[in-house]
């Protein structure tokens, strides 16, 4: 008997997130362990008249390529995926591990570099979803690897995973309509905001705002969602910013960063663990100690920390910078290999300040926002 | 004794043999999630020789999801990236490696015609390229349960079975494909001076035409294991009967005790005491699915067994196989189809085989001489 709550996140992200129609060609991208969620969103595709099919990787091939490819092996970039981010016109990443430490032994400077070297791909797939001529959803199936992870039995994190998509229950769809409601209202009240202010244990950080766009993250582009996020400009982040949260990049945990920011640049940068892995990202591109995100979580059925970027950057009372690459539609000009989402929680002693109003305070905001029908 | 695990050696043996893969060269593997033992193997032997993998795994499911539910329109598409990977790949590399054989078997036999008629083109180009050169390709199998009840052993059992058959237990595998490869090759040179050949045995009287067509070597390039020779018969020439005392299993459908009766070169009657339907399905698929594509010798003495599996049965040392459709360009046979059928005829005792009118094959083995 196949679990409904994945059968509903199938259905829910063709049908809400992409928004397929009849011959639209998307593709499933996961790992093989991922195949009841990629069966489930082939289903559903299938059903709507598209044309669905998968791209499933097994565990082990990427650190292979890592730990034995030549730097020329590190560098290719295959022409059939080259024309695949051209003509599909939607894709699926099913972010589910087998082992979320696969490659934390590899060297992070090779790692660094192969991510450098596939920019072209990832900067010509953002190019295409900016444009609107291409939709994308990053999700989730939960495996042991995740449960793990996140301290939890793979039950409950499945209880975990499926009530933060809202599939375990019927028609989540309708939740979702709802929220992205809320949230649109949110982003609009920001777009006038011209200064954000975050104030914490031993944060205090300034980022100019004015003229980008503030978006609301509603389940278009993630399953689960929940946040509303702008990419700040790029020279004005000033002061000092403390995660409590590791952060973690390609499976590697870095633990209690702190950054201090000068004219937009991280200029200093501590870790407790994880130090000099911090520092190679830093390094891997100029746009990497530069901002190209901030963010609100605002989903409050996420209320612990799991371990998982997908879920823990939308955690209701959190706020999230990611150091690296910006996006585009949201007016950032940040360009970079990079974009390494790092949490801050703000839910017990957090303050936020816009254009020097407090408007936000232990993890909420002080005021609903005015929903514009 | 050779101390390296067989599943490197057989990775060494696909990559560095039976492919030859060069440096900078694009590697197609495609596979299921179940060979991942022998993609991750082969993956970096691949690595190894400068060149760069690609994966497109399946799994179990999609293919059945697609023919159960899919629109016709759906069933018809190709996708476009697989066009592409049969582009640009250098090498494609086959490991067949099924969760369950039978997945398809409840499909609408038309709907699976019309999907593989839509998928004609893809095979096509690749075989197309294959013949100029531009690629290099070999289809072998990765033993799994569902292939082990296919052939009614254990997994261990059948292990063994397939890596012997691929001479992956002696000392040098490629050494011995080398030698295997030079005598194949001086039977196909003599066979393609010849005109005719004429296969009698239980049930099966069958004239093939043979005059101008090439003759094929098979010393594990393109399958692995290997051991056959091959060529494309001439289009309108079959007349007689043949018996194929084997099943016939394809895309995951039996169909037991197949008659075939060929006229001018083209099947006249079809008779299955199981799997009529799909027997006559497929026939119908399109015009080349009644003319032959391939008449061949298996050679392979270490596969001895029927085991269900086309990859293993057409090699059988002591058979003949006949293919329905597709011819391979190589060969000069010319005969277009979306169907490629090989029927195994098993001819180990009772039978002989006649060339050009001159007895040279006794029961399953060519006479001392001649191979």
């Amino acid at each position: 008997m196949t679990d409904p709550r994945i059968e509903r996140l199938g259905d829910l992200v063709v049908n809400y997130s992409l928004e397929l129609s009849e011959g639209q060609v998307v593709r499933i991208d996961g790992l093989e362990i991922a195949a009841p969620l990629a069966l489930a969103t082939y289903r559903a595709a299938l059903a709507v008249g598209a044309h669905p099919y998968t791209n499933l990787s097994i565990d082990g091939l990427l650190e292979l390529l890592l730990e034995s490819g030549s730097e020329e092996q590190l560098a290719y970039i295959s022409p059939v995926h080259v024309s695949e981010m051209e003509t599909i016109d939607a894709l699926v990443t099913i972010w589910s591990e087998a082992n979320t430490r696969s490659l934390t032994r590899v060297d992070p400077g090779k790692h660094s570099r192969y991510i450098a070297a596939h920019r072209p791909l990832s900067n010509r797939r953002w190019e295409r979803i900016a444009s609107g001529e291409m939709r994308w959803c990053g999700t989730l199936h939960p495996t042991f690897a995740h449960a793990q992870d996140a301290d939890m039995s793979l039950e409950e994190y499945e209880s975990f995973v499926f009530a933060a998509c809202h599939t375990d229950v019927e028609n989540p769809a309708a939740h979702w309509s709802e929220v992205a409601q809320g949230l649109g209202a949110r982003a609009e009240e920001l777009g006038s905001v011209r200064a954000l202010r975050i104030v914490g244990p031993d944060t205090d950080l300034r980022l100019g705002v004015e003229g980008r766009t503030w978006l609301a993250a509603d389940g278009k582009f993630n399953m689960p969602d929940g946040e509303v996020f702008t990419s700040p400009r790029e020279g004005e982040t000033e002061g000092e910013i403390r995660y409590t949260f590791p952060a973690i990049f390609q499976g590697r945990e870095v633990e209690d960063i702190r950054l201090r920011f000068e004219e937009g640049r991280v200029v200093l940068a501590e870790a407790v663990r994880g130090q000099d892995y911090l520092r190679s990202l830093l390094d891997m591109d100029d746009g990497a100690r530069v901002l190209g995100e901030v963010a609100f979580g605002l989903n409050y059925e996420i209320d612990r920390f799991t371990r998982n970027i997908l879920f823990d950057e939308k955690i209701g009372g959190t706020m999230h910078l990611a150091l690296g690459a910006a996006f585009a539609q949201a007016g950032g000009e940040n360009s970079s290999g990079l974009h390494w989402d790092m949490i801050c929680d703000l839910r017990e002693e957090g303050e936020v300040y816009a254009d020097g109003e407090l408007v936000w305070k232990a993890g909420e905001f002080l005021s609903e926002p005015v929903v514009h029908a | 004794m050779n101390t390296v695990p067989r599943i490197e050696r057989l990775a060494s043996v696909l990559v560095d043999y039976s492919t030859e893969v060069q440096p900078g060269q694009l590697v197609l593997i495609e596979s299921s999630p179940l060979a991942a033992p022998l993609v991750l193997a082969v993956a970096r032997r691949v690595i190894e020789a400068g060149a760069h993998p690609q994966t497109r795994l399946a799994v179990d499911g999609l293919t059945e999801t697609l023919l159960a539910h899919g629109t016709d329109a759906q069933l018809q598409w190709v996708n476009p990236a697989r066009v592409e990977d049969y582009e640009r790949a250098d090498v494609r590399m086959v490991f067949e490696a099924e969760f369950n054989t039978r997945t398809l078997s409840s499909i609408d036999p038309e709907r699976l015609a019309l999907a593989g008629r839509a998928r004609e083109q893809l095979r096509d180009r690749y075989l197309e390229r294959a013949a100029a050169g531009e690629l290099r390709w070999v289809i072998t199998l990765f033993p799994t349960y569902s292939a082990a009840q296919d052939a009614e052993m254990s997994l261990a059992q059948y292990e063994e079975f397939v890596y012997g058959a691929g001479r992956l237990d002696e000392d040098d595998p490629v050494g011995e494909w080398s030698r295997f490869g030079d005598g194949l090759t001086r039977l196909a040179e003599w066979l393609d001076a010849k005109s005719e050949v004429r296969v009698v045995s239980d049930g099966t009287d069958l004239t093939v035409g043979v005059e101008g067509r090439t003759w094929i070597p098979c010393g594990g390039k393109e399958n692995f294991p290997d051991g056959e020779v091959f060529t494309g018969p001439v289009e309108t020439s079959l007349e007689g009967e043949i018996h194929f005392s084997f099943p016939a299993s394809f895309q995951g459908r039996m169909v037991e005790d197949i008659r075939l009766r060929f006229e001018g070169g083209e099947v006249v009657e079809a008779h299955a005491a199981r799997g009529q339907d799909f027997l006559d399905a497929m026939l119908a698929m399109d015009d080349g699915a009644r003319r032959a594509g391939e008449f061949a010798f298996g050679m392979n003495e270490a596969i001895q067994e029927f085991t269900r599996s086309t990859l293993f049965d057409e090699k059988i040392g002591g058979t003949v196989h006949l293919a329905l459709g597709k011819a391979y360009p190589e060969s000069g046979g010319q005969n277009r189809s979306a169907l490629h059928w090989d029927l195994v005829c098993d001819l180990r005792s009772g039978s002989e085989v006649f060339v050009d009118g001159e007895l040279v094959y006794r029961d399953g083995r060519f006479l001392p001489g001649i191979y």
